[in-house]
């Protein structure tokens, strides 16, 4: 029988708070220094205030690069849900030849590369001439979301117990009152999960936005991206300890629903 | 209308049979359920018990023959036009409803006005014995609350038939009882046709008008419950339901048996010719001292084993040199004198008590 002896049950400890450190510690340091008043980035910072903030809302661009990302988020999160989820619901109640291979397509944005997503659309968009920046954006944006989408709404359709479907058939509901009385009610707190992964991912996607946007629809991170090959601006500081603090709302609001899920 | 309604059997399954590839799940089966009938399927997991069931209630399609539903061919109809109830053993009550809203959710289905259903729902639950729990969720009643719920969903909209699968299945020993009594009163007090499944043969005893025994994909016997204890036309059948003694034997003629160790006993009924086993009931049986047999009566030697005592009965176990064990039970109040394990005994009982069973 093989015990760990305390010492090294200690170094395992030790290693493990190290790579959590080392991973976590840098999105941590961007904070402080978001509320630095000085204009390179340095740390630690030697004044503090909003000044920095006080300028993403007033220097030119910023804004108006947070309304497209906000405008695109919205929409792909939209799209992706009313697309997602009956795809999920397809998926897990349907019987049809070729489903598993449907799956699997759904799925494979996951599996390949961001960059060559990124490519593919770039081509393809200029191929069938689509021209809208929103647009280009949006349907850009949704093939990185759909999977994420589909996976939460199908993992809540498994939770789904299928005699509750089948009870409310056998009293008389036809396919479409099932799925708005029982099935959508139950799978909610996934599709809400969903949603809020899919928002997340639009807002913070970069190497696709990159590729398909158009000059005069650049999204947030994009003009981020873009704004660092000329100059380190701390205001990046200050963008990022509000992109941290959005993430970790948004993900504070899957667990609970999540929680509340499996309660 | 009249006429179809008195005149058709509730349910009538008409050559139904039931392949899954090459296997055979079900076959050809016939089956006449009648108006206000209380029919049990009984059976072990893979009699083919639970795929009759979800063929009544249109889950699944038959593979060859007709199902009628109160007089209607419901062979095509799907499940959600069969005007069915039923009954899960893990009660699918919906968990984002509550109670009031669970019941009211088929008489919403059918469109009825909002001041009706709460006076149904409100009745039905009285019906149940659950008048206060109206508000609360599923989860917060206990798994015998939970199933009076759902017997209330379904009784609410008045379907012809109710379909229960194992639906005390869940529920612990007490309470299953008392749930047999609860069922029992609902069917008779409302007058409804009921088909129900269980792999219990006591609860199906206990409940049912008669049962249809089924084994490995067919129908073993189908009975009242007395004739199915008392006239099983099988060893499946004898054994089980209840317990009984099973005596390899063969017929000789004249209602006689011969055992292999050649005694000769008598026998009721069964087939009069061929080998087979003896069949007698525990409480047919009685222990008796070694010799001392009544005129009249079967009689077997053999060597006591063990007794058990259980509550109000006593079971004897006595090996016969059939390498077969007897099994005779006697009411633990009568006064008899005490055998003790290890000793040699006669067991007796009528010659109209055992049957012949050649298959």
């Amino acid at each position: 029988m093989m015990v760990g002896s305390g010492g090294e049950l200690r170094l395992v400890g030790i290693a493990a708070w190290s790579i959590l450190a080392f991973l976590i510690l840098p999105s941590l340091i961007i904070i402080p220094i978001g509320f630095g008043n000085s204009n390179e980035i340095i740390f630690p910072p030697n004044r503090f205030g909003i000044e920095l903030f006080v300028r993403f809302f007033t220097e030119p661009g910023w804004v108006s690069a947070t309304l497209v990302s906000l405008r695109v988020a919205c929409a792909t999160t939209f799209l992706s849900v009313v697309v997602g989820v009956p795809a999920a619901y397809a998926l897990s109640r349907g019987r049809f030849p070729g489903k598993r291979l449907l799956a699997l397509f759904l799925l494979s944005p996951i599996m390949v590369p961001g960059v060559v997503v990124a490519v593919a659309l770039y081509i393809y968009f200029a191929r069938i001439g689509l021209r809208d920046g929103d647009v280009r954006l949006v349907l850009g944006h949704v093939v990185a979301t759909l999977p994420f989408v589909i996976v939460t709404a199908s993992a809540g359709l498994r939770q789904v117990d299928p005699a509750l479907e089948t009870a409310a058939t056998i009293m008389g509901a036809s396919r479409f009152y099932l799925f708005r009385r029982v099935t959508l009610p139950l799978i909610r707190p996934s599709i809400i999960a969903g949603a809020l992964f899919a928002f997340l991912i639009s807002f913070d996607e970069v190497v696709i936005s990159w590729f398909v946007a158009r000059a005069d629809t650049t999204t947030l991170p994009v003009k981020m991206f873009s704004s660092i090959q000329w100059e380190v601006s701390a205001v990046l500081a200050a963008i990022s300890t509000m992109l941290t603090a959005l993430s970790a709302l948004v993900c504070l609001a899957v667990a609970r629903l999540q929680g509340k899920e499996s309660a | 209308m009249v006429n179809r309604t008195t005149a058709a059997p509730m349910v009538h399954l008409d050559n139904v049979s039931k392949n899954y590839g090459a296997v055979q799940a079900l076959r050809s089966t016939h089956l006449e359920v009648r108006r206000g009938e209380f029919l049990t399927l009984l059976g072990p997991s893979g009699s083919g018990k639970t795929t009759l069931l979800n063929m009544i209630a249109g889950m699944t399609g038959p593979s060859d023959g007709q199902i009628w539903i109160d007089g209607r061919d419901v062979t095509e109809v799907p499940p959600s036009r069969r005007g069915i109830g039923m009954v899960f053993q893990n009660y699918a009550l919906m968990p984002h409803m509550t109670i009031f809203q669970n019941i009211a959710f088929p008489l919403e289905i059918r469109r009825i006005p909002a001041d009706e259903i709460r006076q149904r729902v409100m009745k039905v639950l009285e019906i149940v014995r659950l008048p206060n729990v109206a508000e609360r969720k599923p989860k917060e009643l206990s798994g015998g609350q939970q199933q009076r719920v759902s017997l209330a969903r379904c009784i609410v909209y008045n379907p012809s038939l109710i379909l229960m699968d194992e639906p005390l299945g869940a529920l612990d020993k007490n309470l299953r009882d008392q749930m047999q009594l609860e069922i029992r009163r609902l069917h008779s007090e409302l007058g409804i046709t009921i088909v129900y499944v269980t792999h219990d043969q006591e609860e199906a005893l206990n409940m049912s008008d008669r049962i249809m025994l089924m084994n490995g994909g067919s129908v073993e016997q189908l009975d009242t419950p007395h004739d199915l204890y008392y006239a099983p036309r099988t060893r499946f059948a004898a054994e089980f339901i209840g317990r009984s003694s099973l005596i390899p034997s063969e017929m000789i003629g004249g209602g006689q048996a011969r055992l292999n160790d050649g005694s000769v006993v008598r026998v009721n009924r069964g087939a009069n010719a061929g080998k087979g086993h003896l069949m007698v009931r525990p409480e047919s049986m009685r222990l008796v001292q070694a010799g001392n047999v009544d005129a009249g009566m079967n009689a077997l030697q053999g060597t006591l084993q063990g007794t058990l005592v259980t509550g109000g009965s006593i079971t004897h176990f006595v090996a016969h040199s059939s390498n077969t064990t007897l099994i005779v039970q006697e009411l633990a109040n009568e006064r008899r004198t005490a055998f003790t394990s290890g000793e040699q005994i006669s067991v007796t009982w009528p010659v109209d008590a055992g049957i012949f069973l050649d298959r």
